[in-house]
């Protein structure tokens, strides 16, 4: 079996501002993360080949510096890496991203799955995982919350929606998007971070991946962003608790002692 | 644990690199450093788990990957709650294949990022959450006599609450304890050391100058006598009022203070 796996890079931080000329978010000097629903993917990805074999590899379009979030996914446990990265995909909306994904796991070649988050962190969107399927004119089942079994010749997942869980049989190869509900990413080990340090990953530019000039970056993008405001800022005054009910409990008698309210 | 009391042993707590370290390798080497050092002196290092919930990476793989060797009965490893189960079997065969024995068991503070064992997980009944308790009874049941347990006590909590959780510890196969840090004297730890007085007990020392940390790591503001806060004079103060317990240190400074507790233990 063999899991491309699409991860996004995003801004670490509530700090991160938008260019008022291009409505877009301005990355430099904010630290950078792996979309936290990309984490979910790369941990679906690696317990099916845990499970049936096969071999994983995580890929991203971004700037050089977004090799981070691919030896993030090195780390955890997947085999190999491919950075898509070149001026000329520059500007490109979820459409022209998911054509340029699609170019390139085509030439990775022999891919069974093709695992996303269900969205990413900063856009919102949605649409670039879809987006691959309808490039690659695979199936697709979105909002997957449990792959229950898998072989070979086809997958069965369950798809999370308001009222419970749809159980969909899908032939591959197939694209998935998948929510977190369905794992707890594993934490990873010095020797997977240390395997992620040392890891040659290629870049592959547009032409490399025999992409249409006319179909990827700005010309490639049927949408504009045309105003962008960022949220209201939330109160400082907000501490939001996770965790089970006692230990919420427990940091919320400490942050209010320390607080000198009790 | 009473052999590192008899042997004046400091325990040397090492925090091992957070797992966003942007400096790995600069980091490891320092842990390295440090551990050596630690290894040297004829000290116990105790190699930190998540710390205040901060990923890191765990003790045993740092001394697997580094190849540093721990001497007998000279490191202790924290174990918190906040793992898989195969994390935390891991964990314990890794002590096991290094031959650590002494283990801090401890509720430990979580994150989004960490799981947290299910009662399910260790074969515990009658809870809805696992603490220290049941991870103690799951290391008994499952290694028997393959480690010397330890667990923390809190004399910040409320009194009572926190000697109910004591007894539950120490029935569940606790052989010493370690405190919560204590600036000088600590009226609830003298309990305490009535109460048990066969059970080893260490006892924590806030070597940081940095005092609001101490007073947001137990959730009270904690005051002191002087003015900046003078670890080492405070250090030689706790040797005096708790002359039959050991010494925890915590936070030490391995460029200024190292050289410093060499001859405060005598």
């Amino acid at each position: 079996m063999k899991i491309v796996v699409c991860v996004k890079q995003v801004p670490g931080s509530n700090d991160a501002k938008i260019d008022p000329e291009t409505k877009r978010i301005i990355r430099e000097g904010i630290k950078a993360v792996t979309n936290p629903f990309d984490t979910y993917a790369v941990e679906e990805a690696v317990r099916i080949k845990e499970k049936i074999g096969g071999e994983v590899v995580v890929l991203t379009m971004g700037p050089p510096r977004a090799d981070i979030v691919l030896r993030e996914g090195i780390s955890v446990g997947a085999d190999k890496a491919v950075l898509l990265s070149d001026r000329a995909f520059g500007g490109s909306d979820t459409w022209a991203t998911s054509y340029a994904l699609a170019r390139a796991i085509e030439k990775i070649g022999g891919v069974d799955l093709v695992i996303c988050g269900k969205q990413a962190i900063d856009g919102d969107t949605a649409q670039v995982g879809p987006g691959i399927a309808a490039q690659l004119d695979w199936p697709q089942a979105t909002y997957v919350m449990a792959v229950p079994e898998i072989t070979a010749a086809g997958i069965q997942v369950k798809r999370m929606h308001e009222d419970g869980w749809d159980q969909c049989e899908i032939k591959l190869p197939a694209v998935l998007t998948v929510v977190k509900d369905i794992n707890q990413p594993r934490i990873p080990t010095l020797k997977g971070r240390l395997a992620a340090q040392k890891i040659e990953i290629p870049t592959w530019t547009a032409a490399d991946i025999g992409a249409d000039p006319a179909l990827i970056g700005l010309n490639g993008s049927p949408t504009r962003v045309v105003k962008t405001n960022p949220p209201p800022e939330r109160s400082k005054a907000s501490l939001k608790l996770n965790g089970t009910p006692e230990d919420s409990a427990r940091r919320l008698v400490r942050e209010l002692r320390l607080r000198g309210l009790v | 644990m009473q052999q590192h009391i008899d042997n004046k042993t400091y325990h040397v707590e090492i925090l091992p690199p957070k797992q966003d370290s942007e400096k790995l390798d600069a980091d490891l080497e320092l842990f390295a450093t440090k551990f050596k050092r630690v290894m040297e002196s004829g000290y116990c290092a105790c190699l930190t788990d998540n710390a205040m919930g901060n990923l890191a990476f765990q003790g045993p793989e740092m001394l697997e990957e580094l190849g540093l060797e721990p001497k007998k009965d000279l490191v202790m490893i924290h174990l918190n709650t906040f793992h898989t189960k195969e994390n935390l079997d891991g964990i314990l065969n890794s002590c096991k294949a290094l031959k650590i024995r002494q283990l801090l068991v401890i509720t430990g503070d979580g994150s989004d990022r960490l799981p947290k064992l299910a009662p399910s997980d260790i074969g515990a009944e009658g809870v809805e959450s696992v603490t220290s308790v049941e991870l103690l009874k799951y290391i008994v049941r499952e290694y028997p006599g393959d480690f010397e347990l330890g667990v923390a006590f809190n004399p910040y909590e409320p009194e009572e609450h926190e000697a109910a959780k004591m007894e539950r510890k120490l029935a569940a196969g606790a052989e010493f304890i370690i405190t919560q840090p204590v600036i000088e004297r600590n009226e609830i730890v003298d309990k305490l050391l009535a109460k048990y007085p066969t059970i080893p007990v260490i006892v924590e020392a806030w070597m940081s100058k940095k005092i609001d940390l101490l007073s947001e790591a137990v959730g009270y503001e904690i005051k002191t006598a002087t003015d900046p806060f003078d670890p080492i004079a405070t250090l030689k103060i706790l040797h005096q009022n708790y002359r039959k317990c050991g010494i925890y240190l915590s936070l030490l400074g391995f460029k200024t203070q190292y050289d410093l507790i060499a001859n405060t233990w005598k």
